[in-house]
């Protein structure tokens, strides 16, 4: 076989595509006007506050709720009506929805017996699929109220994967983990992600489980997605506001552009050098946002783009990191660095901050 | 001090607790005493025992009508009664649609009616229908009455019964009826336990309905009242005595089979 065809065959194709969906609840407009492709074999994750539509447009992928308007369609068959038990779509819900008056084998086995699998066969994949998400196989006849929130989280995943669908539907299955808990299994989906090269669509509010999984995160507000893209692109250029903010801590600087000395911070009173994107090229203000692991102390006023002077504050050790709050006069700023670089910077002491204009993004005002 | 004071305290409340059982449980008592005793007539204390008043009652003809229509009001209205309300219970509690809450509120007013009041107003109906009354017509009135607790009953499970569980089992490919027996029926398993429990004990107990709808028929409520009325025998206390004993087995053996259903899920 010629490479050529090769890459034609693993170029990820669309499994599911979404186009100008909208879901309208009697006054109130859940979601509205989402277009999307979502890839086949992909790890997507939503992420978006509470109220931005995520859990919706999940449903109507999982079938049980129908878009109000626009097209859904699946290997580009269009399956707006199509119901949930007819879709190759599985959702693991947030509260699991475990049946508590079954073992953990008949959970396992319910969408096999619904097919009317035989006894011998249905038992022989459950084992398989306990073995698979790192169970002992005597949980088998275990009731499954009695298991541990991370077991039952497998548990719930073993059902899904029982069904063996397409594209697995997650909607905040950690939310209620401990937090330990939780970076061990955010670990572990992606690894059976990768295992099992299934599509995995993942919503959550929490910006790091998007972090850790994702091939792609798109950025939901408002039943609008907002931006779409790679962890490391969304993280590091943010084409708005929302999204640098919802994505951890910020820096922001309300920039005018002065006639005399360009682009002009008025909180740290000082001239700012940036690289404008084209669509802010005739504005008159805009907000400069820098994370703070972008910026550093410097040792002279030279050393970056921008540079500005200030005292320290506080420090807040964060693990592998140190922050430190620099107050330049009424502004204060946040920097972030590895704690193997950390200086002693002590308290009231007068530093200088910098930052590189490429490490910065500019956001409309 | 301090313990001197919890002492006080639980010897209070220990008191107040045998009190209160003493007061519910010796009249009923005085009554199984009353048909132990060998007279003829209802004397207190009991002067000498003898079971031959049992022996009597358990032998008389009359008494077996009796227990027979009793028992078959009872069975056809818990049958009945839970069929109707496991359904009123879905759509009392699960479902959400329009006239809800006025469906909720008719359902329980005929609780508030007084039996006596709502037993008249049936009998009245029936006379307007031209039916004539039996222990048939007794069923339809302990059923009015009836069905709302047993809705209730039932109720309180399904509002414990997690929807989500049928959307989950949609989603795996399940259609509506193999839901329904895999996990709806057996997650309210122990309500409609408890309401067939209640809609029998409530019917073989009932007075006031069969008195006004049950017409030449008789139930042992009925027959122990007009027994006391005129007639007095010792049969009457003996019969209520079985009537409380097995009303109480029952129970308990209800009790039983829903601990039973519950440790099995915990297993």
């Amino acid at each position: 076989m010629s490479s050529a065809l090769n890459d034609v065959a693993k170029a990820p194709l669309p499994i599911l595509q979404l186009v100008d969906v909208y879901k309208r609840f009697n006054e109130f407009t859940a979601v509205s006007g989402i277009s999307l492709n979502i890839l086949d074999g992909e790890f997507l994750t939503v992420v978006g506050p509470s109220g931005s539509g995520k859990t919706t447009l999940l449903r109507m992928l999982a079938g049980m709720e129908a878009p109000s308007d626009g097209n859904i369609t699946l290997r580009g068959e269009l399956i707006n009506n199509v119901p949930a038990k007819q879709r190759p779509t599985c959702l693991v819900f947030q509260s699991l929805a475990l049946f508590p008056h079954k073992t953990v084998g008949e959970n396992i086995e319910f969408p096999l017996k619904v097919k009317s699998v035989p006894p011998a066969q249905r038992k022989e994949r459950a084992l398989e699929l306990l073995r698979m998400l790192r169970l002992p196989e005597s949980y088998y006849g275990k009731n499954v109220m009695k298991c541990s929130g991370g077991e039952k989280q497998r548990v719930a995943l073993a059902r899904a994967f029982a069904y063996d669908p397409d594209v697995l539907l997650f909607d905040e299955p950690l939310s209620a983990l401990d937090y330990k808990l939780k970076k061990v299994l955010e670990k572990e989906l992606k690894d059976l992600h990768r295992e099992s090269g299934k599509t995995f669509v993942y919503i959550t509010h929490s910006l790091e489980e998007a972090m850790v999984m994702s091939d792609r995160i798109a950025v939901m507000s408002a039943g609008k997605i907002v931006q779409i893209g790679t962890p490391e692109s969304i993280y590091a250029r943010p084409e708005t506001e929302f999204v640098a903010e919802f994505f951890g801590e910020v820096n922001k600087f309300p920039l005018v552009r002065d006639p005399e000395r360009g682009w002009f911070s008025a909180d740290t009173d000082s001239a700012v050098t940036l690289t404008l994107p084209d669509s802010l090229q005739g504005a008159q203000a805009a907000t400069l946002i820098v994370r703070p692991e972008y910026m550093r102390f410097a040792s002279a006023p030279d050393e970056f783009d921008n540079v500005i002077r200030g005292s320290v504050f506080n420090e807040y050790s964060l693990g592998s990191r140190i922050q430190y709050q620099v107050r330049c006069g009424e502004k204060s700023v946040l920097i972030e660095i590895p704690r193997t670089l950390a200086r002693d910077a002590a308290l009231d002491q007068q530093v200088m901050i910098g930052w590189n204009a490429a490490d910065a993004f500019v956001a409309e005002a | 001090m301090r313990t001197q004071a919890k002492i006080r305290s639980e010897f209070f409340i220990r008191s107040w607790a045998a009190f209160v059982l003493i007061a519910i449980y010796l009249p009923i008592v005085c009554s199984a005493l009353a048909g132990l005793s060998k007279s003829r007539y209802f004397l207190f204390p009991v002067r000498q025992f003898s079971l031959d008043w049992w022996q009597r009652t358990l032998a008389s003809l009359e008494v077996q009508t009796l227990v027979q229509n009793s028992i078959t009001v009872a069975l056809l209205v818990t049958l009945i009664s839970v069929l109707l309300a496991f359904f009123g219970a879905l759509a009392f509690a699960r479902y959400e649609w329009k006239g809800r809450k006025l469906y909720q509120k008719l359902l329980l007013l005929p609780i508030f009616f007084p039996q006596a009041v709502l037993g008249l107003a049936l009998l009245l109906w029936m006379n307007a229908l031209g039916i004539t009354p039996s222990w048939r017509t007794a069923v339809v009135a302990h059923l009015v009455w009836i069905v709302p607790v047993v809705t209730l009953v039932i109720a309180i499970q399904v509002y414990s019964y997690d929807a989500t569980l049928e959307e989950a089992a949609i989603d795996l490919g399940a259609g509506r009826l193999f839901i329904f027996k895999e996990i709806t029926l057996p997650l309210l398993w122990p309500g409609i336990w408890s309401g067939a429990l209640f809609a029998f004990l409530l019917s073989w107990g009932n007075f006031p309905l069969s008195l006004y709808t049950a017409g030449a028929d008789s139930t042992v409520p009925k027959w122990l009242y007009s027994k006391m009325v005129a007639g007095y025998t010792p049969m009457v206390p003996a019969l209520g005595t079985m009537s409380t004993l097995s009303a109480a087995s029952l129970l308990l053996l209800g009790g039983a089979v829903i601990a039973v259903i519950r440790r099995r899920r915990q297993k």
